[in-house]
C-alpha cells in the first residue's frame, strides 16, 4: 500500500494545528496523572522524611526511611504484607472458583430458575457488602463465642466474608466469557462420553484462563484495596492489620513525623500490584471495553 | 473406565460425608451456645449438602450450592440483619439479653458480707491442666478448690490432682490470683484479699421476678427497666450494663425528631447525593475529552499517554489516597509549596470538599477514559463518514452521532459507577476523616462526610459509644438510596434502548 506523504511545509504545518496541543494537553494530564506516585517515590529515598521540606528530587537521598520502617516492631511492616496477602490470595482464590463454578450452568445449562438466579444475583450486586459492615462486625462477633478463630480479630472469617461474596463480583463477567466458547465442543466431549466436570474443569477452565487471569487479578487488588470491612473484622491491633490499614494507622494524623518511612512502604507495596497491572493492561482494558461494548 | 468411576463415585461420596459432619458439628456447637439463627442455617445446609450431592441428579444445583450457601451467609443475611439491627438498641453497653445483664449487675454489686469472717486459703495448681485454684474450708469441715469458671468439693485440705503451691510460688501468681472470684451457693463471692485470706462478699442487689425490679438491701432504693434497656432509679441512676432491645422505630423517628441527628444528617445526605452526581459528570467528561483528543491515529505516542493515564488504576486506592491527604497539608504539604498559596485544604469545609473531588477525579477518571475511548472506537466507521460526507461539522457529528451512541453503550456503566460513587468509603474516610467536624453534632459528622463514612463512624467511632442500631438504621436508608438510583438508572436503560 503506498501511504500519501504531504510536502513538508505541510506536513509541519499540519503538526503544529493537529498534534502539538494533543502533546499539551497529554503532558498536562500525564502530570495529573503521575503527581502522588512520584511525590511518593521522592519521599521514600528522601533521608530528611520531611513533609515540609521535600524536593520532588532529593537534595539528600538514602534508604534510611526503609531501614526505619522495618525497625519498627510496634508497627511491623512485613506482618502487615503476608497478611495482606494470605487474605487476598484465598479469598481471591475462592472468589473464582465459586464464581467459575457457578458460572459454568448459568452459560450452559438449561434449568428451571436460571433467569431468576441470573436477575437475583444482578440485585444483590446493587446493594455491596460494605454497607452491611455494622452487621458483619455483630455477626462475626456472636460467630466468634463459639468458634474462636472464626471470630474478631482472625483472618478466617474476613477470607470468607470476601470470598463468599463471590456470586454477587464474578459471576456475570464469568458467564459472559462462558458463553463465547462454542457448545459444540462440550457437546462433543458428552458424545464421547466425559461428565459435566470433566466438562467443566478440562474444557472450559482451561479455554476462560484468560479471562481468569483479570479477574482474579481485579478481585486481589480489590481485596488488597478494602479498608473498612477488613479494618472492623480485624481489629486495630498491631499484628493483626492488612498493609492497607496498617499504613493508615501508621500515618493517620503524624504526616509531619511519619512522613517518609509512611512513604517507603507505600512505595514497596504499590511497586508490585504496578507491574502486575501494567504487565496486564492489555487484558485488562480489552476486558472493560468488550464488556462496555456489549452493554 | 468402570474402576476409575467408581473411585471418583467413593470420593464424592467420602467427601460429601465428611462436609455434612461438619456441618452437623457446627450446626450443633451453635445450638449449644444458643446462637439459634446460626445453628439453623448451618442445619439446614447439611441437609442440603447431603441432598444435592449424594440423592439427587440434577446438575445445575451441584455447581451453585456452595456460592449461594456463602452468599446468604456473608452477603444477604447480613443485608437483611441490618433489618433487623435497626429496630433495636443495639449498641456499646446494650448488647447481651436482659437476663444476662441483670445477672451481671448483681455480681458486680459486690460488697463485703461482713457476717462472715476472713477465710484462710491455699493457692494450688490442677495437675492435669496447670491451672490455678485456690483451697479452702467452708463451713468449718467442708473443703472446697475452686476458681472464677469452676468449684469442686474435695475430702480433705489436700486434694488429689492438685499440688499446693508454697508462700513464694503463691506471690508469684499475684495477677492471676487477683483475678480470682469464686461463686459460691446464695450469691456468695469469695475473692483472695493478700496471700492467705479469701473475703466473703455477696451482692447489695436482689433481683424481683415478679415485679421485675432490682432492690438494694442496704439503701433500699428500687431500680426499674426503662424504655431503653437499662435498670435505672426513680433519681435517674442507671445501671451498668444495659441489654438490647426491641425500640420498634425509634432509630428512624430519632433521626427525624432528633434536631442534633437530623441536622448533620441531612448535611451528609445531601452531600452523598452531590458529590456522587459531580464526580460522575466530572470523570465522564474528562474521560470522554481525554478520549476524543488522544484517539487520533496520527498521534504516534497516543499509547504511551494511554498507558501513564491509567497509572491511577495501578496504585492501590488506601495508599494513593493517604499519599494526597499528605500532598494536601496546608502550608508544609507539597501543594500549598508548589503554588505557593495557603489553602486550607482538608480544614476548611469548602476547601475539603474541593479536595475530595480532586482526588476522586484522579481516582475516576483512567476507568471513564477507557471506557470511553473503547465505545467510541466501537462506533462503526461508515456512520461518521456517512456524516462527514453530509457536511456536518466536527462538533455536530460529535454531539448527534457519536454522542448518543457512546452514551447507549456506556449507560449501564455510568449507573454501576454512580453507586459506587455512592459509597466510596476510602475517597472521603482516608482523606479527610469526613471531617471537617461540624459544631455540635451527634456523632462526628463533618462536612465532607457521606452516608456510609457517617455511619461507619456512629457505629465504630462513636464519642458516645457505638451505636449499633442507629448505624444499621442509616445503613438501610443507604441501602435504598443506592437501589432506587440503581433501579431508576436501569429503568431509564430500558425506555432508552425502546427509543432507539
Amino acid at each position: 500500500m503506498k501511504i500519501y506523504t504531504f510536502p513538508d511545509a505541510k506536513r509541519r504545518n499540519f503538526w503544529f494545528k493537529k498534534i502539538l496541543w494533543r502533546h499539551v494537553v497529554g503532558i498536562f494530564v500525564a502530570a495529573f496523572a503521575l503527581f502522588p506516585l512520584l511525590w511518593m517515590a521522592s519521599a521514600a529515598f528522601d533521608v530528611t522524611g520531611q513533609l515540609s521540606t521535600q524536593h520532588l528530587i532529593p537534595t539528600h537521598h538514602g534508604l534510611s526511611n526503609f531501614s526505619t520502617l522495618f525497625g519498627n516492631k510496634e508497627k511491623p511492616f512485613l506482618t502487615w504484607v503476608r497478611n495482606s496477602l494470605v487474605i487476598a490470595f484465598s479469598a481471591a482464590a475462592m472468589q473464582i472458583v465459586i464464581g467459575a463454578a457457578a458460572a459454568y450452568p448459568l452459560s450452559r445449562q438449561k434449568f428451571r430458575g436460571r433467569k431468576v438466579t441470573l436477575t437475583m444475583i444482578l440485585i444483590v450486586q446493587m446493594f455491596p457488602q460494605l454497607l452491611a459492615a455494622t452487621t458483619l462486625f455483630l455477626i462475626i462477633n456472636s460467630f466468634g463465642k463459639t468458634f474462636a478463630i472464626l471470630g474478631l480479630g482472625h483472618q478466617l472469617p474476613l477470607i470468607f466474608i470476601f470470598g463468599g461474596g463471590a456470586l454477587g463480583v464474578n459471576t456475570w463477567m464469568l458467564k459472559g466469557f462462558f458463553d463465547t466458547i462454542p457448545t459444540e465442543i462440550d457437546e462433543a466431549a458428552t458424545i464421547d462420553g466425559a461428565s459435566h466436570f470433566l466438562i467443566f474443569s478440562r474444557i472450559i477452565v482451561p479455554l476462560a484462563a484468560p479471562v481468569f487471569v483479570v479477574t482474579s487479578l481485579l478481585s486481589f487488588i480489590g481485596i488488597l484495596n478494602e479498608y473498612l470491612i477488613t479494618s472492623v473484622i480485624l481489629g486495630l491491633d498491631g499484628r493483626n492489620m492488612t498493609v492497607a490499614v496498617g499504613l493508615q494507622q501508621f500515618i493517620y494524623g503524624q504526616y509531619a513525623k511519619n512522613w517518609g518511612p509512611f512513604a517507603a512502604g507505600a512505595l514497596l507495596a504499590t511497586i508490585p500490584v504496578f507491574t502486575l497491572f501494567i504487565f496486564l493492561q492489555r487484558f485488562l482494558v480489552s476486558g472493560l471495553v468488550s464488556g462496555s461494548a456489549k452493554g | 473406565m468402570k474402576v476409575r468411576d467408581l473411585r471418583a463415585k467413593s470420593f464424592k461420596f467420602v467427601l460429601s460425608y465428611i462436609v455434612i459432619f461438619a456441618l452437623l458439628t457446627m450446626a450443633l456447637r451453635f445450638i449449644q451456645n444458643r446462637s439459634w439463627f446460626l445453628g439453623f442455617f448451618f442445619l439446614i445446609s447439611s441437609f442440603l449438602v447431603g441432598y444435592i450431592y449424594t440423592l439427587q441428579k440434577k446438575v445445575p444445583s451441584k455447581y451453585l450450592l456452595p456460592g449461594f450457601l456463602l452468599l446468604f451467609l456473608f452477603h444477604i443475611y447480613p443485608a437483611v440483619f441490618s433489618g433487623y439491627v435497626a429496630f433495636t438498641n443495639d449498641s456499646n453497653g446494650h448488647q447481651i439479653s436482659k437476663s444476662d445483664a441483670i445477672a451481671s449487675i448483681i455480681e458486680s454489686s459486690n460488697i463485703p458480707a461482713s457476717d462472715i469472717p476472713p477465710i484462710e486459703f491455699r493457692a494450688a495448681t490442677e495437675d492435669s491442666t496447670k491451672k490455678l485454684f485456690v483451697t479452702f474450708q467452708y463451713p468449718a469441715g467442708k473443703y472446697w478448690v475452686g476458681n472464677t469458671s469452676t468449684l469442686r468439693e474435695v475430702g480433705s485440705a489436700n486434694p488429689t490432682g492438685f499440688t499446693i503451691l508454697n508462700f513464694s510460688q503463691t506471690q508469684s501468681m499475684a495477677n492471676d490470683l487477683g483475678n480470682i472470684q469464686v461463686h459460691m451457693a446464695g450469691g456468695l463471692i469469695f475473692s483472695p484479699q493478700d496471700f492467705k485470706t479469701l473475703q466473703a462478699g455477696k451482692p447489695v442487689l436482689v433481683y424481683n421476678v415478679a415485679k421485675d425490679e432490682l432492690t438494694n438491701i442496704e439503701s433500699g432504693v428500687v431500680y426499674r427497666p426503662n424504655n431503653n434497656g437499662q435498670m435505672v432509679s426513680a433519681e435517674g441512676e442507671a445501671l451498668d450494663p444495659g441489654w438490647k432491645q426491641n425500640v420498634g422505630l425509634r432509630n428512624f423517628t430519632s433521626i427525624i425528631q432528633n434536631k442534633e441527628i437530623r441536622k448533620p444528617l441531612l448535611a451528609v445526605l445531601a452531600w452523598t447525593i452531590i458529590n456522587a452526581i459531580l464526580i460522575i459528570i466530572l470523570s465522564f467528561l474528562f474521560g470522554l475529552c481525554l478520549a476524543l483528543i488522544f484517539n487520533f491515529p496520527r498521534l504516534a505516542s497516543k499509547r504511551i499517554y494511554r498507558t501513564i493515564f491509567i497509572v491511577p488504576m495501578a496504585i492501590p486506592n488506601v495508599l494513593s489516597v493517604l499519599v494526597w491527604a499528605g500532598l494536601f497539608t496546608t502550608q508544609t504539604g507539597v501543594i500549598d509549596r508548589l503554588f505557593h498559596t495557603d489553602i486550607p485544604w482538608l480544614t476548611d469545609s469548602l476547601w475539603a470538599r474541593i479536595a475530595v473531588l480532586i482526588v476522586e477525579l484522579w481516582l475516576t477518571f483512567p476507568y471513564m477514559f477507557l471506557i470511553t475511548t473503547g465505545a467510541i472506537q466501537a462506533i462503526p466507521k461508515e456512520v461518521v463518514e456517512a456524516a462527514e460526507i453530509d457536511g456536518a461539522s466536527v462538533f455536530k457529528s460529535f454531539r448527534m452521532i457519536k454522542l448518543p451512541l457512546v452514551m447507549r453503550t456506556l449507560a449501564p456503566l455510568l449507573v454501576a459507577s454512580m453507586a459506587m460513587a455512592l459509597n466510596n468509603f476510602g475517597a472521603i474516610y482516608l482523606l479527610t476523616g469526613g471531617g471537617p467536624t461540624f459544631p455540635n453534632t451527634n456523632g462526628n459528622a463533618g462536612a465532607t462526610d457521606i452516608l456510609i463514612s457517617y455511619t461507619y463512624k456512629l457505629a465504630f467511632n462513636g464519642q458516645e459509644g457505638n451505636n449499633y442500631g442507629l448505624a444499621s438504621a442509616l445503613s438501610i436508608l443507604n441501602f435504598i438510596l443506592v437501589g432506587g438510583i440503581s433501579i431508576y438508572g436501569l429503568r431509564r436503560m430500558k425506555t432508552m434502548e425502546g427509543i432507539n
